[in-house]
């Protein structure tokens, strides 16, 4: 790990200002950022400790739920408000990573969690993401764990979150705060394609920091469910997944929200299937038939072809729990 | 200047930090790392003291001096191992002619420390020495390269720029409070290990995939190799060591005993940070089925496959085997 300077400032103003400087990186959790030091996959020369801020708690309000910056996996997936209101957040967070690191992990450093694409992770494979420029290893390395969707000619390196599966289909919001103000931004509209620009994954700006997520309570969210495959039954992260959520009344699906996370180099959000659900009956047949628009055009590779089928039988398992469920 | 338990000396004649280059450097950190030891390297002039995770801290020629002469070096190289007690367990006096005759008496040196005292022999014991003994050949190995090399400079390292610096910070430890002067860098985990000799805690993968670190801060059960030790200050810590505590002289915690006679181990590695996982894993409640359990415990790796057993001896403590 390469030495770096350590701050644990307590007001915001003090943490701005040590943001400001250049090479510094903020430090909650640790859960990224002390494993991507010790792989000298970043080399921050400054770190700000951002526990000491008051930026912790989860509030229920009338029509939404303010989780803070600093609130951890655990806190949020066991909160009473969340369980019975957000289920597929609840589930999507208790299906990533382990007991002791939900424990740790922050919603914010959720939110802004590197890929694993095992490519960024080691420092001699050429990586846009990591050395802008330096190419992709994974175009022609090993790719089962790699996006198929939002993918480009220079970055096929999957989102890993979880949690940012369900907030997308739950429509959250991201407040970002900084010196010159306050800001929101729709989860589903805060993650960047890589594009030419791999490196930049987000629209935060330097000098930014996420200070909440606000997930609006509807009818649409309390029947939400996230569904995730992976290589083992625990502790590791999707091949395929989705967070759905449907409102149906009297039997006809009046609103539905589809996302599919482990495809995508963001959470993907699938138009298609949830406009083909509106209208019609909840039933198996027709989740069956509106999960096969989803992913119409993939960039698969012969490690990952696989995950088109998976994905959209995912997306048709998620819909029949939902509807099982809400009845 | 605090002991890490075993310190390797290198006489090098010729050895310079700057003569060492980064990626030589980073290998001696990282062998370091995991053997509880630090080095010190005495050149003709100078001497350094190298840890795995702190910037080269330079001793002096006094020091230098002092220590030849404790050591009775001249002008030769040598490498000398020193125990907890500063005892020399080996030494390597003379230049390496054959690195094959090297670990022949690395070997005897081993064998000679085992048999005449086998009551004192501890498995730590045993393995720093060996993981030393045979670390020394390679750090002497590396100085000597240095002397036959041409004095051609290598391409430009940039030096990591001197921003770190070691900062004072209280670990509250199994309600104990402990005052060390650290670098931000220094986790958690090597903190317990190689500051606090707490080596109950346990470095598997030190990336947050094994759980063999797992301890508990604040009553919850977190990851030690991914937790910077100076973000741990001002809240309690427990260690394996200390999850007995108030249990009375000598009692063991009932997961403990749980493993013991569930035979909850093989080789006993992951062992401890299986227990601290359990122990918060039944205090949070949240899982009842073995499904749960496992679930729960997904974060804890034994390479042995004790799962079974494991999960038989949670089941047990935890008071219902709903499966």
């Amino acid at each position: 790990m390469n030495p770096f300077s350590y701050l644990r400032p307590t007001t915001e103003k003090e943490a701005f200002a040590a943001l400001s400087q250049p090479d510094t990186m903020a430090l909650a959790g640790g859960t990224t950022l002390v494993d991507l030091m010790r792989l000298e996959i970043m080399r921050p020369l400054h770190v700000v400790d951002i526990t000491g801020l008051p930026l912790g708690k989860i509030e229920t309000g009338v029509s939404s739920i303010t989780i803070g910056a600093l609130a951890t996996n655990s806190d949020v997936a066991y909160h009473p408000d969340v369980v019975a209101k957000l289920p597929a957040l609840a589930d999507a967070i208790r299906a990533g990573a382990s007991g002791q690191i939900r424990n740790m992990a922050t919603t914010s450093g959720n939110l802004l969690q590197r890929t694993r694409c095992p490519y960024f992770r080691d420092a001699s494979s050429p990586c846009n993401k990591r050395s802008p420029g330096s190419g992709c290893a994974a175009l022609e390395g090993f790719t089962r764990m790699n996006a198929i969707v939002g993918t480009s000619k220079d970055c096929i390196a999957a989102h890993p979150s979880d949690m940012s599966v369900a907030l997308v289909a739950l429509d959250a919001s991201v407040h970002l705060r900084s010196t010159s103000g306050e800001r929101s931004v729709k989860v589903g509209d805060f993650y960047t394609l890589p594009a030419n620009h791999p490196n930049v994954e987000s629209v935060i700006q330097p000098g930014e920091l996420v200070v909440s997520v606000e997930v609006p309570i509807t009818p649409l969210a309390a029947t939400s469910r996230y569904v995730k495959v992976r290589d083992r039954w625990s502790y590791a992260f999707a091949l395929a997944a989705a967070a759905v959520a449907l409102d149906v009344q009297g039997g006809t699906i009046k609103a539905a929200s589809v996302v599919l996370g482990g495809v995508g180099t963001k959470p993907w959000r699938e138009p298609a299937v949830e406009q083909a659900l509106i209208g019609k009956p909840a039933t198996q047949e027709v989740f069956v038939s509106a999960a096969n628009l989803a992913l119409a055009t993939p960039d698969v590779r012969p490690d990952n072809a696989f995950k088109v089928g998976l994905a959209k039988r995912v997306v048709a398992r998620a819909l029949g729990l939902v509807a099982g469920g809400s009845k | 200047m605090p002991s890490a338990g075993c310190r390797v000396l290198a006489f090098a004649r010729d050895w310079s930090p700057h003569s060492a280059s980064h990626v030589e450097q980073r290998a001696l950190r990282s062998h370091l790392r995991g053997l509880g030891a630090d080095l010190i390297i005495v050149s003709a002039h100078q001497a350094w003291r190298i840890r795995p995770d702190d910037e080269i801290a330079t001793l002096g020629e006094l020091a230098a001096r002092e220590l030849a002469r404790a050591h009775a070096i001249k002008r030769e190289d040598a490498v000398i191992v020193l125990d907890y007690d500063h005892a020399s367990i080996f030494e390597h006096r003379g230049p390496v002619v054959d690195h094959s005759q090297l670990l022949a008496s690395l070997t005897a040196a081993t064998e000679a420390m085992l048999m005449p005292a086998p009551t004192t022999f501890t498995r730590r014991g045993w393995m720093s020495t060996c993981l030393v003994s045979g670390f020394a050949t390679v750090v002497l190995a590396s100085c000597k390269q240095h002397e036959h090399r041409d004095p051609v400079p290598e391409p430009a390292v940039v030096p990591p720029p001197a921003v770190a610096h070691e900062i004072d910070i209280e670990l509250d430890v199994n309600g104990t409070t402990h005052k060390l002067r650290i670098e931000p860098r220094v986790s958690l985990l090597d903190a317990l290990r190689e500051r606090l000799q707490l080596v109950g805690t346990k470095k598997g993968c030190d990336a947050g995939q094994c759980g063999a670190c797992t301890i508990h801060i604040n009553g919850k059960r977190v990851l030690s190799c991914l937790t910077l030790a100076a973000t741990a200050q001002g809240k309690p810590i427990t260690t394996i060591e200390g999850l007995a505590e108030g249990l009375g002289g000598g009692a063991l915690h009932p997961l403990q005993t749980a493993f013991i006679a569930h035979d909850g181990m093989q080789c006993g590695f992951c062992t401890p940070g299986q227990i601290m996982s359990a122990a918060a894993l039944i205090k949070e409640n949240r899982a009842k089925t073995d499904d749960e359990v496992r679930e729960q415990m997904s974060g804890n790796i034994c390479r042995c496959g004790a799962y079974p057993n494991i999960l038989a001896a949670i089941q047990s403590v935890r008071g219902g085997n709903a499966g």
